[in-house]
C-alpha cells in the first residue's frame, strides 16, 4: 500500500500495463523476420514508433535508421515513465535506469578519447537516464576528459570518477575509468533500499541480473583464457560469487560450470550448460540467462500488482523487444536465413 | 481501555443517559463509509487516468469503475433509514 503523496504506483503501472500490450508478439516477430530491412522500418511506422521513425527517417536510412529510432523510442519511454512517478516508485526505477547514465558517460569519454566528431557520439547516446538534456549537451560540449570529469562533479559518478582520472593519467588507458563508473551505479543500485516484499522482489532480480552478469564474464574470461585478472571484471552485490570464488573459478572452465550447475539458479540454467559442455558455444548460454531473466521479469509484474514491479517488468520488456528488433535488422543486414535470426531472439 | 470504556458506559447507562445518540452513531457510520470510499477511489481513479491517457476508450470503463466504491455509501445510508 502506497502513502497518499508519497508514490504513486496505481498510476504509472496503468499506463505501463497498456503499453505492454503494444509490444510487439510472437506472431509479429515472425513476421518481421521475413521482411528486409526498409520492410521493417515501415512495418515500424505503423506501431509505436511511428513519431521517431518520422523524425529520423530524413537523416538516417536502411538498418542505422531501425537502430536510432529503437534508441530514441526507449529512451522517450522510459524518460516518461521517470516524470510519471513520484516518492519511492521513483527512487526505485532510477536506480536501475542509472545504467543508461553511465553507458552514456563511457560513450562521451571513449568518444572523446577516439576523437569521434559530436554528431557521431551523439547519436549513440540513449537519453533514458537521470540526466537532463542540459547535463547531456554540457558533456557532448566537453573537449577534454578532464572536463568530462569537471561537469559530472556532484553527480553520483563525480567523486569516483575524479579518484580515477589521476590513474587514468598515469597509465593512459580508459579502463580505470570505466570501472568506476559501474561501480558509482551498482553501489547505488542496491543500497539502502526501502523494506517491502515488493522491493524484496524487485533486489532479487537485481542480485540475479548482477550473478548472471558474472557468471557471463567468468565464462567468457575462463574460455578465452586470456591472461585477465578476473577480480577486475567483478560486480559487487550479488548472491552466487564473491570476488575470491570468481577470482578461482574463472581460471577453470569445468569448474566455473560446476559451480553454476550447483547453485540456486540451476533449474533454469541446466539445460544451457548441459549444451555448453557439448557444444562449447557460449551464445547458448548467454541466451539462457537473458531468457531466465525475462521469464522472472514476467512473474515480476504479476505477483504485486501495484507495486514497483510491474513497472520493471516492462522496463525489461521493452528493453528485449528492442534488441530483438535490432538482431532481426542486423541479422537481415548481414544475409541470415529467416530460421538462424529467429534462434537469436529471446521470446518467451 | 475497553473495560474502561465499558465501566464508563455502565455509569452512564445508570444515570439513564446514552453514551452516543443514535442519530450521531448513523451519521458517523454513513461518514466513515464516505471516507472509506473515498480512499478506494483515489488508487482506482488514479489507474483509471492512467489507462485513458494511453487509450480514449477506456474513458467508459474507467469512469464505471471508479465510482464503484461509491456502493458501499449507499449500503451505508441504509443505516440512517433503520435506526
Amino acid at each position: 500500500m502506497s502513502l497518499v503523496g508519497s508514490s504513486n504506483p496505481e498510476y504509472v503501472v496503468a499506463r505501463v500495463r497498456a503499453r505492454r500490450g503494444m509490444l510487439y508478439s510472437t506472431e509479429e516477430y515472425r513476421k518481421l523476420t521475413r521482411m528486409s530491412p526498409p520492410e521493417i522500418a515501415r512495418f515500424m511506422e505503423e506501431s509505436t514508433y511511428e513519431a521517431e521513425i518520422n523524425a529520423l527517417g530524413s537523416r538516417h536510412g536502411g538498418v542505422d535508421l531501425i537502430e536510432y529510432a529503437l534508441n530514441a523510442n526507449l529512451a522517450k519511454q522510459f524518460e516518461e515513465i521517470l516524470d510519471w512517478s513520484e516518492g519511492e516508485l521513483y527512487d526505485l526505477i532510477v536506480r536501475y535506469l542509472r545504467k543508461f547514465d553511465a553507458g552514456n558517460v563511457k560513450t562521451v569519454i571513449r568518444g572523446i578519447y577516439t576523437d569521434a566528431s559530436r554528431e557521431a557520439i551523439e547519436t549513440d547516446l540513449i537519453r533514458a537516464g537521470e540526466f537532463d538534456d542540459r547535463l547531456i549537451r554540457r558533456l557532448l560540449e566537453a573537449e577534454s576528459i578532464e572536463a568530462v570529469v569537471e561537469i559530472l562533479e556532484g553527480t553520483i559518478y563525480g567523486e569516483p570518477l575524479a579518484a580515477a582520472y589521476e590513474e587514468y593519467e598515469e597509465t593512459d588507458v580508459l579502463v580505470p575509468l570505466e570501472n568506476a563508473i559501474d561501480r558509482a551505479f551498482y553501489e547505488r543500485l542496491l543500497g539502502n533500499l526501502p523494506r517491502g516484499e515488493p522491493v524484496r522482489q524487485y533486489e532479487a532480480f537485481l542480485k540475479a541480473e548482477i550473478d548472471f552478469r558474472n557468471a557471463d564474464n567468468a565464462l567468457r574470461l575462463a574460455r578465452s583464457g586470456a591472461e585477465i585478472d578476473p577480480a577486475e571484471y567483478f560486480i559487487d552485490g550479488g548472491d552466487l560469487f564473491d570476488r575470491d570464488t570468481l577470482a578461482r573459478l574463472a581460471r577453470d572452465l569445468d569448474e566455473l560450470v560446476e559451480y553454476i550447475a550447483d547453485s540456486d539458479y540451476a533449474d533454469e540454467l541446466g539445460p544451457a550448460l548441459r549444451e555448453l559442455e557439448v557444444a562449447d558455444s557460449l551464445i547458448a548460454f548467454e541466451h539462457a540467462t537473458d531468457t531466465a531473466l525475462l521469464n522472472y521479469g514476467d512473474k515480476l509484474g504479476t505477483r504485486h500488482p501495484v507495486s514497483v514491479t510491474p513497472v520493471i517488468s516492462y522496463i525489461l520488456a521493452k528493453e528485449r523487444e528492442v534488441e530483438n528488433i535490432r538482431a532481426i535488422a542486423r541479422g537481415k543486414e548481414a544475409g541470415l536465413s529467416a530460421a538462424e535470426i529467429e534462434e537469436d531472439l529471446v521470446i518467451t | 481501555m475497553i473495560e474502561t470504556a465499558n465501566e464508563l458506559g455502565h455509569v452512564a447507562m445508570q444515570e439513564g443517559e446514552v453514551l452516543i445518540e443514535a442519530d450521531t452513531a448513523a451519521a458517523l457510520a454513513v461518514g466513515l463509509a464516505a471516507l472509506a470510499a473515498g480512499y478506494a477511489e483515489r488508487g482506482i481513479g488514479a489507474a483509471a487516468v492512467g489507462a485513458m491517457a494511453e487509450d480514449d476508450d477506456l474513458f467508459v470503463n474507467g469512469l464505471i469503475l471508479t465510482v464503484l466504491p461509491e456502493t458501499i455509501v449507499i449500503l451505508a445510508l441504509v443505516v440512517v433509514f433503520i435506526v
